[in-house]
């Protein structure tokens, strides 16, 4: 297992090789990549040794991290090098290239590029395209942190995934993105959420201090509960509480439950209290159930009021509520007596009342209920969300589809296929 | 292909050596070439030869690899030899252009107070506009302005006509060669190259060519382009050193300012020359101050690859307005601050522009020579020994120019 962790190609470039008996076999010149799933791996190091190239395959290495770099050969059995067009090198194609947008706008430099360990291998998970790269390169990047840090500020990172990269040939003049540079400041904060799964934790959460509430309200709803709850402990309280109240109450009750009690509580009190005492409520009940998933914000109104009215109502009501495609109808003790649909509601007569046009054969499941039998009937009947009723016919929530929609993908799926 | 198609293309491949070679007459050349011909009349006017002829060498090669790569030359710099390069050679370009942005405010500034107008009111007045003019006006507006600032050039060929000069002698010492042993003259005369192949007319020829997206088929055009460029450039040093040359050596005036040619002018030569001079200062002084910041600013942030554009705000390409607007602000700031270190900045200027030209040059000629990005386009083995040969030549001369500059008494 020869490469574990992170490093950037600037910290292995000019660095010694060494033999198994620590004598230098030459210095890094390069590194030769291929395709790789999901990401493009190192195959060999190009090293330089008196002027002449050697080509040192990457299962010859021993050690490879940013303090050593050992082989297991010794300089007999190197392998001359010649630069040929169609072998892919980190230095000689990726380095330094423009990077251009779908649209062909020019928009950023490779100014490094990051590798991590994965499954034994070196794979190119991003390229640098920050400050930090440019002072790094320069070998300053260590004394800006120190001197930015007198004035309590801190260096961004700035680093664009691979997923963004159109696959490399060889030969290329520039680096093309897949998306339109708009978008790269607007990512969507899914992307943002798979950025930053794949760099560091450490990486990950400065990722996040720099996004607004919004996005990364969005984008960490997105992430694995472990990585959810790791960033959200490494920040302060007010903001983390910030950004849960900014979720959806289902969504915030699932992180805070991951918490530890004692910063659960501590966010919970920074937030509104109407806020906190839905998430407060969703928090009593068992995780995997449909009480634990379901969300308490939806739209609902009486029988007995007119479209008309109603859609007025709705146009203020709707803002907040995440899932406006049913309509569930109340009577006054709060117990669901039907539902109607967005479409239904639209294309209604303004002057009826709901009582005329609601379907009254529900389909509900109680709180308690296993999240797949939740799954299995949203899928069965087709539906965008479930409501969630307990035995006496009172309405606590619904289960929209997107919260189960994880269960419903088959497992392979779910991972990403990227392309080198 | 007929003859009425074969210009159209010229036509539309034009301009960017054209244009380059004209902004190459900014405040500082112009002063270099009043001073020259005030102090020696018209026997320094046989520099100009070789200089036309290694600046069209120098050019062309730029110029074809504009054409062939589609790159800036920062951009090649910085993909070919890394960031390290990049980014000294960027720093450098700031600076020496800092002091290029102030010669060009100061010229401003000079030919406006001759005419009567005060420098406090007209460097603010003249900042303002030009920042407007590129961060808020159109492109197209932009260049209009340019191609008519670039017509403004020729006011000075008009000047020559004026002093009536005799020609017989300006011909005679433009074809033939006259070496003095006095340091005043040898060093006016390196100046005079120094002057006129600059560090950033490369940057800025390749950019602009690379943006007009020449094709390799037109690549003809564009050469006629460059030679015509270069010999235009040429041709106003001429007409600027023989009015000085004709109306001020005769009466042993010496000047050391553009400006006080102007002002020596009114009396010798009447109102039209005087305010001709004067109005074609400023001119030239403007456009310098137009084109130095922006190209600077762009090439920096294409090295460095951070967003730049002149539409863009703040916020959007930070790095581009901050030294596009800079450079501009602290400029006239230097030159309103009474007993600011103006000579000292030019002289910083001079000898980094000096520094910096070797290092450019021999990236050129070595990324020229790189079949991976030039194809058969390289440099031919003969074009080779001409182009070295000019290169190794220009760098000692401007070598000499900076040790001179820095150690004054050295001053063979």
């Amino acid at each position: 297992m020869p490469f574990l962790g992170e490093v950037f190609s600037s910290d292995i470039i000019r660095q010694p090789v060494l033999d198994p008996k620590g004598e230098e076999l030459g210095r890094v010149k390069d590194l030769a990549i291929v395709k790789g799933d999901p990401f493009p791996m190192v195959s060999a190091l190009i090293i330089e040794r008196k002027k002449r190239l050697f080509h040192l395959p990457w299962l010859d290495l021993n050690i490879f991290n940013k303090k050593i770099i050992s082989s297991k050969v010794y300089k007999e059995s190197l392998q001359a090098y010649d630069f040929r067009e169609d072998d892919l090198l980190v230095v000689r194609d990726i380095l330094d290239k423009q990077i251009i947008d779908a649209n062909g706008a020019k928009v950023v430099r490779v100014n490094d590029i990051k590798l991590e360990g994965y499954n034994d291998n070196a794979a190119l998970v991003a390229v640098d395209v920050g400050m930090r790269g440019i002072l790094r390169r320069l070998g300053i990047e260590r004394g800006s942190e120190e001197f930015l840090g007198i004035f309590n500020t801190s260096l961004r990172y700035n680093l664009i995934s691979w997923n963004y990269i159109q696959p490399l040939r060889p030969k290329l003049g520039a680096i093309t993105l897949t998306v339109p540079r708009q978008m790269l400041s607007e990512i969507h904060p899914a992307d943002i959420a798979d950025m930053i799964s794949q760099v560091s934790r450490e990486e990950g959460t400065h990722l996040f201090k720099d996004l607004d509430i919004e996005t990364a309200a969005e984008a960490l709803s997105e992430l694995k509960p472990e990585m959810q709850a790791d960033i959200l402990n490494a920040m302060d309280t007010e903001k983390a509480a910030d950004i849960i109240e900014e979720m959806p109450p289902d969504e915030a009750a699932d992180i805070l439950s991951d918490l530890p009690a004692e910063k659960a509580q501590e966010i919970l009190s920074n937030i509104e209290k109407e806020e906190a005492e839905d998430i407060q409520e969703l928090l009593g009940h068992e995780e995997d159930t449909a009480g634990g998933i379901m969300t308490n914000v939806y739209i609902s109104f009486p029988p007995d009021i007119t479209i008309q009215e109603a859609m007025e109502r709705f146009r203020i009501e709707a803002k907040e509520v995440e899932n406006v495609f049913y309509i569930y109808i109340l009577d006054k003790d709060e117990k669901l007596i039907g539902v109607t649909s967005l479409r239904e509601m639209i294309l209604a007569q303004p002057d009826c009342i709901f009582a005329d046009i609601m379907e009254t054969n529900l389909k509900t499941v109680s709180p308690g209920e296993d999240e797949m039998e939740v799954a299995a009937i949203i899928s069965k009947y087709n539906l965008l969300a479930l409501p969630v009723v307990d035995e006496n016919g009172y309405m606590h929530g619904i289960v929209t589809v997107d919260d189960i929609i994880d269960m419903l993908l088959p497992p392979s799926a779910k991972r990403k296929l990227r392309k080198v | 292909m007929n003859r009425w198609k074969r210009l159209l293309i010229f036509f539309s491949v034009m301009g960017p050596g054209i244009i380059t070679a004209n902004i190459d007459n900014d405040a500082s050349g112009i002063t270099t070439y009043s001073v020259a011909g005030a102090r020696f009349g018209y026997s320094l006017l046989w520099t100009l030869v070789p200089t036309t002829v290694a600046l069209v060498v120098i050019q062309e090669m730029i110029a074809r690899m504009g054409v062939v790569t589609g790159k800036g030359l920062s951009d090649l710099i910085r993909e070919n030899y890394g960031i390290k390069a990049a980014f000294f050679m960027m720093l450098g370009l700031l600076v020496a252009n800092f002091g290029n942005t102030v010669a060009n405010l100061a010229g401003w500034a000079a030919s406006m107070e001759i005419l009567g107008l005060s420098k406090y009111i007209m460097v603010p007045t003249g900042a303002l506009a030009i920042w407007i003019l590129v961060t808020k006006g159109s492109y197209r507006f932009v260049e209009k302005i340019l191609l008519f600032a670039c017509l403004l050039y020729f006011g000075y060929v008009i000047s020559g006509f004026m002093a009536k000069p005799d020609w017989v002698p300006v011909f005679k010492s433009t074809l033939m060669p006259n070496l003095k042993w006095d340091s005043e003259y040898i060093m006016l005369s390196i100046a005079i190259i120094g002057t006129t192949i600059t560090p950033w007319m490369q940057f800025y020829l390749q950019s602009s060519i690379a943006e007009k997206g020449i094709k390799k088929e037109n690549y003809a055009a564009s050469r006629l382009d460059v030679i015509i460029g270069c010999s235009i450039t040429d041709i106003v040093s001429f007409f600027i050193i023989v009015t000085c040359g004709a109306l001020l050596f005769p009466h042993g005036i010496r000047i050391n300012e553009a400006s006080e040619a102007a002002m020596a002018l009114k009396p010798l030569a009447g109102e039209g020359a005087y305010l001709l001079f004067a109005v074609c200062l400023a001119n030239a002084s403007l456009l310098g101050a137009i084109i130095v910041p922006l190209a600077t600013a762009y090439y920096i942030c294409e090295a460095m690859g951070w967003e730049a554009g002149v539409n863009k705000s703040f916020s959007e390409a930070p790095q581009f307005m901050v030294i596009y607007t800079l450079t501009i602000m602290l400029a006239s700031f230097v030159i309103l601050i009474p007993g600011a270190p103006l000579v000292f900045l030019m002289v910083l200027s001079a000898v980094i522009n000096g520094l910096l030209l070797p290092f450019v040059l021999v990236y050129a000629i070595f990324l020229v020579n790189n079949k991976q990005l030039m194809g058969e386009f390289v440099n031919s083995r003969s074009y080779n020994y001409i182009s070295w040969g000019t290169v190794v030549a220009i760098i000692a001369l401007t070598s000499l120019l900076v040790l001179a500059t820095l150690i004054p008494s050295l001053s063979l």
